[in-house]
């Protein structure tokens, strides 16, 4: 088993992989295309959440918030404001970061479980937020409808295709970011924050301000796909950012494997992709997947394809 | 003005009673194994579930009644105890020394596991408890209405938690079970049986629990498959509050918070009611970490 995955645990096997999923709209008809579209979102999310949760080890329970204030900007910005979908990319971004940046400046002190509780209130609150209708821009319980299609140099991305190769694309540059990411001077200090606090200190490593901004980063990758989310779905609601969306991520991530691409990716096809096959089981869905968690957790505490041990170290 | 404050407190009162008898499985679980059990609100509501099966099953008035009361609560707390058995015998125990946010993981796949069960055998809707179940009493006082089903909650969570509380400090198997939380390897030496602590822990605190919950069924006279998420974060939140760990801690947190919640849901806004909670809830632990009446537990890593 472990020969195995080492063996195709390589960079260039994933880089074959996403190029034959370039040939999805060829092979498969609409519905899967758009299955595809989803996967590459959720994947991003994913792995932004994992950049939290599996490098730096800060247990965050509440991360469909950010996913949320992506979707949301754009949905807002191009409702009622008429901007085109691009242009709400940048803001999406800078706003889902701010909002990692500001939410987590009181919170990264907190240990453990209870960092985990208090993400799961902020989660609890943004959603109230939304059902709330705040600031009367969020449409309440329905959400937003009729948000517009990206175009790119006048050329509008309406077909299924169309909007597959931008998410896919998208998913590819977050898979560069997050590979390069293990190999920089800040994922190597997350590293060391997650496995040993004390002595990142002393080695002068300010634990708060790398988590904080381990928190902003991971934030701004989410807000960048609620922005891709919200232009799939051409609607947002806030039944998209609940707290069960978090658990899934958060559940995702440790049964793929922490601080895994591969293991985070295998994940999200399994909580995202696997369902939409059986969908006539719909209401099994949460029952079985209930099973799952227990059955992976008790077989591999350390999810299905963990990180290569000697990744951190070597790279 | 003063019937409303005596009428909010009465409310409080009572789902601060609720929250405190479902609080303490949580609180009890993580003094001995620093785990937070997301099943427990779910078991409870499985609890509740159970005892309206006993409850339709038996149709009369009066004594009959009664009696067929006290069977549900007995009924519900046995089977429900025993689900907690062995939720920690298949899902936590094999992964005592494994990483522990796979024990967390464990916790909310099981979680999810019994929530989908539930609507898988009783279905998606509401089910609504009989009306008849208790004589339709009722006290006022200083303008507040007292239901006799009130009373019944807040005397029921006192009693037991008056138990619970004397069980866990006079008596030798509580004494270990505190030992126990305080430092499991000390307590291992000690001759103290640890395994069999942790099985009593999953015994009394989803029995309790179920009790818990089968005064949600009462008081609401409803009871909704995925009730068991709400409650047991609202219970969580309490057992925080008094500090996690501590048993009269849960206690206090589940009187407070209900209390709480009752005052602002009445005076600020009903629309608002968990966000006020959970920013309650924040500003304690950014405060007072460790909860009211917390005590610094050591954690693992």
């Amino acid at each position: 088993m472990k020969a195995v995955l080492d063996g195709i645990n390589r960079p260039w096997i994933g880089a074959v992989l996403w190029l034959a999923g370039l040939a999805v709209p060829l092979a498969l008809d609409q519905t899967w295309m758009f299955i595809a579209s989803l996967f590459a979102v959720y994947a991003i999310v994913a792995l932004s959440q994992d950049i939290v949760l599996g490098r730096a080890g800060m247990f965050d329970m509440g991360h469909a918030v950010y996913f949320g204030v992506g979707a949301y900007a754009t949905a807002i910005l191009n409702t009622q404001f008429n901007w085109p979908i691009l242009a709400t990319w940048p803001v999406a971004v800078l706003l889902a970061a701010l909002a990692g940046a500001v939410l987590s400046a009181p919170i990264v002190k907190l240990r453990g479980d209870y960092l985990l509780v208090v993400t799961i209130g902020l989660n609890a609150i943004f959603v109230l937020a939304l059902n709330n209708n705040l600031a009367r821009m969020t449409g309440g319980p329905d959400g937003i409808f009729g948000i517009g299609v990206p175009s790119i140099f006048g050329w509008q991305l309406a077909s299924a295709s169309a909007q597959f190769w931008l998410d896919w694309v998208a998913f590819a540059a977050t898979l560069v970011l997050i590979h390069n990411l293990d190999r920089s001077h800040l994922g190597r200090t997350l590293y060391y924050i997650k496995h040993d606090q004390l002595a990142a200190t002393t080695m002068g490593i300010d634990i708060r301000a790398y988590k904080v901004l381990a928190f902003a980063l991971s934030a701004a990758l989410a807000g960048f796909a609620g922005t891709l989310f919200a232009a799939l779905m051409a609607a947002v609601s806030p039944g998209a950012f609940v707290f069960t969306e978090s658990v899934t991520l958060f559940a995702i991530v440790l049964v793929g494997g922490q601080g895994s691409i591969p293991g985070v990716l295998l994940g999200t096809a399994l909580m995202f992709v696997v369902p939409q096959a059986f969908r006539q089981f719909a209401e099994y869905r949460y029952f079985v997947f209930g099973i799952a968690m227990v059955v992976v957790m008790v077989l591999r505490p350390q999810g299905i394809w963990p990180r290569r041990r000697s990744a951190g170290a070597k790279a | 003005m003063l019937g409303t404050i005596v009428q909010q407190f009465v409310n409080g009162l009572t789902v601060g009673g609720i929250y405190a008898l479902i609080a303490l499985g949580y609180t009890m679980v993580y003094g001995v194994l620093r785990l937070i059990n997301f099943a427990h609100g779910d078991l409870c509501i499985f609890g509740a579930y159970v005892g309206l099966v006993v409850l339709g099953s038996g149709a009369g008035s009066g004594h009959a009644q009664l009696l067929w009361l006290g069977a549900a609560f007995l009924v519900a707390a046995v089977v429900v105890a025993a689900a907690g058995v062995v939720l920690e015998l298949t899902a936590y125990r094999p992964l005592r020394r494994a990483d522990r946010l796979s024990a967390v993981v464990s916790a909310l796949g099981a979680s999810l596991f019994i929530e989908n069960g539930i609507m898988l055998i009783w279905g998606p809707q509401l089910r609504v408890f009989p009306s008849n179940l208790l004589p339709s009493m009722h006290w006022t006082a200083l303008g507040a209405r007292i239901d006799l089903v009130q009373v019944l909650i807040i005397a029921g969570s006192a009693v037991l938690m008056a138990v619970l509380y004397w069980f866990v400090h006079h008596t030798r198997y509580g004494t270990a079970m505190r030992a126990t939380a305080s430092d499991q390897d000390a307590a291992r030496l000690m001759g103290i049986n640890v395994n069999r602590v942790i099985i009593s822990v999953f015994l009394i605190g989803p029995a309790i629990g179920a009790i818990g919950g089968l005064f949600i069924g009462l008081y609401y006279r409803q009871v909704y498959f995925t009730m068991g998420w709400n409650y047991g974060l609202s219970a969580f939140i309490a057992a925080i509050i008094g500090g996690i760990g501590n048993i009269p801690g849960a206690m206090l947190g589940g009187v407070l918070l209900g209390l709480f919640n009752a005052f602002a849901a009445g005076f600020i806004s009903s629309s608002w009611q968990e966000a006020i909670t959970f920013a309650l809830l924040i500003g304690i632990l950014l405060v007072r970490p460790t909860g009211l009446l917390g005590e610094r537990v050591a954690e693992k890593v």
